[in-house]
């Protein structure tokens, strides 16, 4: 089994799951071989699963969870915290709020 | 696409390749050495981008953004 962080939640595909595109958001992807767990990290993406149980998987960054830094997620989540708060025009709200997100969702990804 | 997640960026005019690209550079900023430095190799983009006109295209230019 695959989990994956579609933006309408978390999805899991088992084989044989009707073909379909899931947009991906940035957060945990998980493979399930037997009791075998891997967990990478993906920036965002989208999940392409077709039906005759193959799923296409496609991500500009997809790190294994070990190689991220807990104390650079901590720095940026507060300085993109800030950026949102002192940011004026749209796109700056923006893209604060993006950093905000992917710093939050990589934090729960080591922390949870 | 979901409205909520959708909309933030896009309606302040974000590109999804922009979007894209915006979250993986984070991604690649919270990375241990030697990771790290090996992911910025890819970190460099440009874009090449031409406005068709009368039938034809024109000489692209070279651009560093995707505005």
């Amino acid at each position: 089994m695959v989990m994956v962080p579609a933006t309408t939640g978390l999805m899991g595909i088992l084989p044989g799951h009707v073909s379909t595109i899931a947009e991906l958001k940035p957060g945990v992807m998980s493979v399930h071989e037997g009791n075998d767990v891997t967990k990478y990290f993906v920036s965002s993406g989208f999940a392409f699963i077709h039906a005759n149980s193959i799923t296409d998987v496609v991500a500009v960054e997809a790190v294994p969870l070990d190689q991220i830094d807990q104390s650079l997620v901590q720095k940026g989540l507060a300085e993109f915290t800030a950026k949102l708060g002192s940011a004026s025009t749209d796109l700056e709200k923006a893209e604060a709020q993006i950093g905000v997100d992917v710093h939050s969702a990589l934090n729960a990804a080591l922390t949870g | 696409m979901s409205a909520t997640t959708g909309a933030v960026w896009r309606t302040a005019g974000m590109t999804y390749i922009g979007y894209s690209r915006l979250c993986a550079s984070i991604v690649r900023s919270c990375l241990k050495e030697p990771y790290k430095s090996e992911a910025a190799e890819v970190e460099k983009v440009h874009y090449s981008r031409s406005k068709w006109t009368d039938g034809k295209q024109p000489k692209p230019t070279i651009c560093e953004d995707d505005k």
